[in-house]
């Protein structure tokens, strides 16, 4: 029947294909499938309508999810796409406007015009803060129905118009469900096509870890244009769905309160997950049948609902069925990498060039931040930079990864600019970093979380990940084959299924530096690694740094332990006030009195 | 004619001022945005209403009652939907228990009250016509808080603490200021300045549960533009606004009215995203 | 020479610290005495600002602080305040919008509003180069003029033990120099004082004791009369330097 990647359904159900926990996975769903082709066998007439209707709702938040629980955007009006494709349908096949159009192809012209106005009411998120998008959408909403009420003369006005009638077999009360559940569950199928992809990471990464996503070469605009498409296609088609089930449809029908409800049902399903929301879904969409004198409260409890989920599980029923993470870890874990499989990782060396920098200068509002700098990064060398603080360290760290822009200078890299503020296209680069505090998706599991780091190796494109196609496929057994192999290089592979904010702080940054060895990096850019390691935690990450820079890896590391820097170092700069105090060997600088002075002050 | 859209437009535009003010002064004391702001301006009509018409206060009475009713619903909102999601402000969470709030005060108010809107009681008993009291009502709301404000931030201590908690919250804490305390009290009186829109503009608005998702947008749209924590700015961007509608609201009609405004609203908000008086935020990474 | 711990002002024992998972302070025991100036000296992130922070109550902490013979378990930053401990933070942070006299009058803020005016006055006698700006808003002060002020907002309350963090960065020396006029004042005075500093000579003319912190901990504890300290002092910072093959 339905192929469902089952293994990666969940937030850190990441596991060997095949396994038990697949099976454990895919359960659920293979549930409701049973219980939804079988419905007609049990439940009467009116169930069947309720039914009917969670599977149109579930076909737009199907989408929705991908648009408010894995890209984290507030975009709580999306009923203007159910009311545009309500209306798109119902009047190409009322033939009031155009001569009937059959309604299968009427919906698919919704689906096209729903997901050029799920663009146009998306893109907004690029640009606005959070909360302003979240108004906007809700602007759109009451627009379009504002529109679709004056409009008389296509809309029909306050009167409305009659929905589309599908043709046989499917013009039945139980033909209709059949047809509504099939578009559900290939919904269902393609969302978590998506969620197992390494589109579905970089939303979430985007989400929750946006400048890290973008050093890992993960476009924001691109994949928010590719989800407020789809979302906005099967939101129009749910729309003409919609219209059939009502059979007559005017304004009104679209509340904001319906709105609401899809937003409501991502949330407490929780976010990065198919199957809370879809339970979330039938939830609401039950619930007032069950409570009938309370109909008219029914938005209020939702309200309540989504006051106590933000309030007490903000994670949804997603975290609550997430059993796996309730097994407790192992205490007394020790991080004990393995430099010895880099080459694994590596593959056959290659010489990028030297990374330069030449007379860089930054200033942030008459404050000097780099002040004419000069530095080179060889390959095959751990190069220290270090200073005290305010000297200019991390300054010049995020200007050679491209998240600041130089004001004279240049970076060059084997003589070529590199492109100024283009922090997305330094992986494409293999220019890798780590950040001063781990930024990781607290909610993905270790292996989902270093996977992101090789997001720019997929070949596949996003339809390919919708429907599952054979390329998307080799793409996630190469992402989790070399992510596992990144994880035990820094000694972590035992924990990958673990959801990472369940981790320790010195665990969250070796996983950072196993994403960033997923780009197989000709240069990594540390900042500050070893803060809150222990003393052991430090000698292996300076044993690790060191071989990955005997692979042939140009590392720059941005540390205060002098320790470790005067270990591993081959070559270190002294920063003070933005400027090089200092350059040579470590035991140059070690004797160099300025350097003692500045650190010590005075 | 000019005269009708110029009176309408500056009443509702002061009506919409000042729930823009009412979002500033949350957003001094917290950094965030609180969709209950509109709702407030909801409760002070409805209030208003209930109070004076339906129980037959006195006006003076209906008027501090609504208005301490605002205060106490400002400070439920800071108790329960911003302070315990405020450690986790990149999650953002303060948008949605804010609208879950919001959204559970307006349901409350369609099944116990009205889904209809009610009239507004005339509040001085003085013949309609002229200049009539249902427009200069809320412009003399809009002048009493503007000059409120200014009084209370430049002559009182207090006023100056919530200045400082604006500008450096970290700062003023190390200081020892009562920060939690003033946190609350800001949103008292953002819940006072809220109710006392929807009370002033009653007669216009009448008491009506879906003015707080129409004030919720119309409100935000001068802080959108006059930039975040500026109230000046939020003034100036109401009056216009209000002008704006009713102009439009004369040459295509109330429908398209609503089209033109939100059309310019995101129009403005793409080109200029932190506002035409607000400042640009430099990433830090 | 050391305090004992029964006569101490300030008793901090087996301290610990941090920012959610990061661990900075790793079981902190220091004291500082009535009327003493205690210099705290480090390399960056050793954690001297985390210290002073949870000494303050703006960080969560764990272990034992007294102040005063007050168990300091839970107190927010104003029942510091008011128990006397007064905490300048670093980065002359002052509040820009509001005039001179508004940011100390701030500082008064829970004193009766009676002795507001009287206090303030007090403490700009003690620094007349703003004085003369009183009405002026903190925002056309230079840096220095701000790190002064910044230190005059501490000295309203009278405070018993003043923590100043790293109050000469971005100082003139001249304006370094002022600084450290007051804090020796105030230790005549019989206020105590806990500096953090960068300038290590500058601080240990002034100080009676040296706490050096690296790494979370206390690396070394002296009386600055001891000989041959900077040289300890600089030993401390980089020990532990494992050379491998």
């Amino acid at each position: 029947m339905m192929d469902k990647p089952a293994e990666q359904l969940r937030p850190g159900s990441a596991a060997a294909p095949g396994s038990a926990s697949a099976l454990g996975a895919a359960l659920p769903f293979l549930a409701l499938l049973l219980v939804g082709i079988s419905f007609p066998l049990f439940g009467g007439g009116y169930w069947g309508l309720i039914a009917t209707r969670a599977c149109v709702y579930w076909v737009l938040v199907s989408g929705l999810n991908l648009v408010v629980g894995f890209a984290g955007q507030i975009a709580i009006g999306w009923v203007a796409l159910l009311t545009l494709g309500a209306y798109t349908t119902s009047v190409l096949t009322a033939g009031t406007v155009t001569p009937p159009l059959p309604p299968y192809l009427a919906l698919l012209i919704a689906a096209v015009v729903g997901a050029i106005f799920g663009l146009i009411i998306g893109l907004p998120a690029l640009r606005l803060r959070t909360f302003y998008f979240a108004i906007t959408t809700l602007g759109f909403a009451t627009i379009v129905t504002q529109v679709a009420l004056a409009w008389q003369s296509v809309t029909g006005g306050g009167v409305g118009v009659p929905g589309p009638i599908l043709p046989e077999p499917f013009s039945s009360q139980w033909g209709f469900y059949y047809f509504c559940f099939g578009l559900a569950a290939i919904c269902t199928w393609m969302t978590a096509n998506v969620a197992a992809s390494r589109f579905g990471r970089a939303l979430t990464a985007i989400r929750d870890a946006e400048v890290a996503a973008e050093a890992s070469g993960i476009s924001k605009p691109a994949l928010l244009t590719a989800v407020f498409l789809f979302s906005g296609a099967v939101a129009a088609v749910a729309g003409g769905l919609f219209a059939a089930l009502q059979s007559y449809i005017t304004p009104d029908a679209f509340t904001l309160d319906l709105s609401i409800l899809f937003f409501i049902a991502i949330l407490i399903g929780g976010h990065g997950s198919i199957l809370g929301p879809l339970l979330g879904t039938i939830l609401l969409t039950v619930l007032p049948e069950f409570a009938a004198p309370l109909v008219a409260w029914s938005t209020f409890l939702y309200a309540v609902l989504l006051l106590v989920i933000v309030l007490v599980i903000p994670g949804g029923i997603a975290e609550i069925l997430d059993f796996r993470n309730r097994r407790p870890l192992e205490s007394g874990r020790a991080i004990v990498p393995r430099p010895d499989l880099l080459p694994r990782l590596f593959g056959a060396p290659s010489d990028p060039g030297v990374l330069r920098l030449e007379q860089v200068a930054l200033s942030f509002g008459g404050v000097h931040a780099i002040d004419g700098l000069d530095l080179e990064i060889h390959p095959a060398q751990v190069h220290g930079l270090i200073g005290p603080n305010g000297s200019g360290k991390t300054t010049t760290l995020n200007v050679i990864s491209g998240y600041y822009a130089q004001q004279s200078g240049a970076v060059r890299l084997n003589d070529i600019a590199l492109p100024v503020l283009a922090c997305q296209r330094r992986a494409h680069m293999r220019i890798a970093r780590t950040f001063q505090t781990p930024r990781l998706v607290g909610a993905a599991s270790v292996l989902e979380n270093v996977m992101i780091g090789g997001t720019v190796d997929g070949e596949g494109t996003f339809v390919e990940s919708l429907l599952s196609l054979p390329r998307h496929r080799r793409d996630e057994v190469m992402l989790r084959d070399t992510a596992m192999l990144a994880l035990a290089v820094v000694g972590l592979e035992r924990l990958a299924p673990v959801r990472a904010d369940r981790l320790q702080h010195s665990e969250l940054r070796f996983t950072e530096i196993a994403r960033a060895l997923m780009l197989r990096p000709a240069f990594l850019l540390l900042d500050e690694p070893a803060a809150g390691l222990s003393a052991e935690e430090i000698v292996r990450l300076g044993a690790l740094l060191k071989a990955i820079a005997r692979g042939g890896t140009g590392v720059l590391l941005v540390e205060h332990h002098a320790d470790l820097i005067f270990d591993i170092c081959h070559h270190i700069t002294v920063l003070n006030l933005g400027r090089m105090l200092a350059a040579g060997t470590p035991a140059e600088i070690r004797s160099h009195r300025e350097v003692v002075s500045a650190y010590l002050g005075g | 004619m000019i005269e009708s859209i110029v009176s309408y437009g500056l009443a509702v535009g002061c009506i919409y001022a000042l729930i823009g003010i009412t979002y500033n002064v949350m957003f001094s004391a917290s950094r965030v945005f609180s969709f209950t702001s509109g709702t407030l301006g909801m409760l002070g009509g409805v209030l208003g209403s209930l109070f004076i018409a339906r129980m037959g206060m006195p006006v003076a009475a209906g008027f501090l009652l609504a208005l301490a009713a605002g205060a106490l619903f400002g400070i439920v909102t800071e108790i329960v939907a911003v302070r315990p999601v405020l450690k986790n402000l990149e999650q953002h969470l303060y948008v949605l228990s804010t609208l879950a709030l919001a959204l559970m005060i307006q349901q409350l108010t369609a099944i116990e009250w009205s889904t209809e809107p009610q009239p507004f009681p005339r509040l001085l008993n003085v013949a309609r016509g002229g200049f009539d009291q249902q427009f200069w009502l809320p412009m003399l709301a809009c002048i009493v808080v503007v000059v409120g404000l200014e009084l209370l931030y430049r002559h009182t201590l207090v006023g100056r603490a919530f200045l400082a908690i604006a500008e450096d919250n970290y700062a003023a804490r190390a200081l020892g200021l009562p920060e939690r305390r003033l946190r609350m009290a800001s949103y008292a009186l953002a819940g006072v300045i809220g109710a006392l829109a929807g009370f002033a503009g009653g007669e216009m608005l009448l008491a009506f549960f879906a003015n707080a998702p129409m004030l919720t947008f119309y409100g935000f749209v001068p802080v959108a533009l006059g930039g975040m924590g500026n109230n000046r700015g939020a003034v100036i961007a109401g009056l216009l606004l209000g002008l704006f509608e009713q102009v439009a609201n004369f040459l295509v009609g109330g429908i398209f009215a609503s089209v033109a405004v939100f059309t310019v609203f995101i129009i403005v908000l793409l080109a200029r995203p932190e506002g035409l008086a607000g400042a640009a935020v430099q990433r830090r990474v | 020479m050391p305090i004992s711990g029964a006569d101490a002002l300030l008793d901090v024992a087996g301290l610990s610290a941090g920012y959610g998972k990061i661990g900075v302070l790793h079981g902190i025991d220091m004291t500082v005495g009535a009327g003493e100036v205690v210099a705290l000296l480090g390399p960056n992130g050793a954690g001297k600002t985390t210290l002073l922070r949870a000494l303050s109550g703006l960080l969560a902490w764990s272990g034992s602080i007294r102040f005063a013979g007050r168990d300091f378990a839970g107190a927010s930053p104003r029942d510091a305040v008011r128990a006397g401990l007064a905490h300048v933070i670093e980065g002359h942070r002052v509040f820009t919008q509001l005039t001179v006299l508004d940011n100390l009058l701030l500082a008064a803020y829970d004193l009766p509003r009676g002795e507001r005016a009287a206090r303030v006055e007090e403490v700009l006698e003690l620094f007349p180069e703003i004085a003369a700006k009183r009405h002026g808003r903190a925002v056309a002060l230079s840096g220095g003029q701000q790190q002064i002020l910044a230190v005059a907002q501490g000295l309203v309350r009278r405070p018993r033990l003043l923590m100043l963090d790293e109050p000469s960065a971005g100082l003139s020396p001249v304006l370094v120099d002022r600084v450290l006029v007051v804090v020796r004042r105030l230790r005549e005075a019989g206020t105590a004082v806990l500096l953090v500093e960068q300038l290590i000579e500058k601080a240990l003319a002034l100080a009676d004791r040296v706490y050096a912190l690296a790494r979370g901990a206390i690396v070394l504890e002296a009386g600055t009369g001891e000989a041959d300290l900077p040289h300890r002092l600089e030993h401390a910072y980089f020990a532990n330097t494992n050379r491998h093959p």
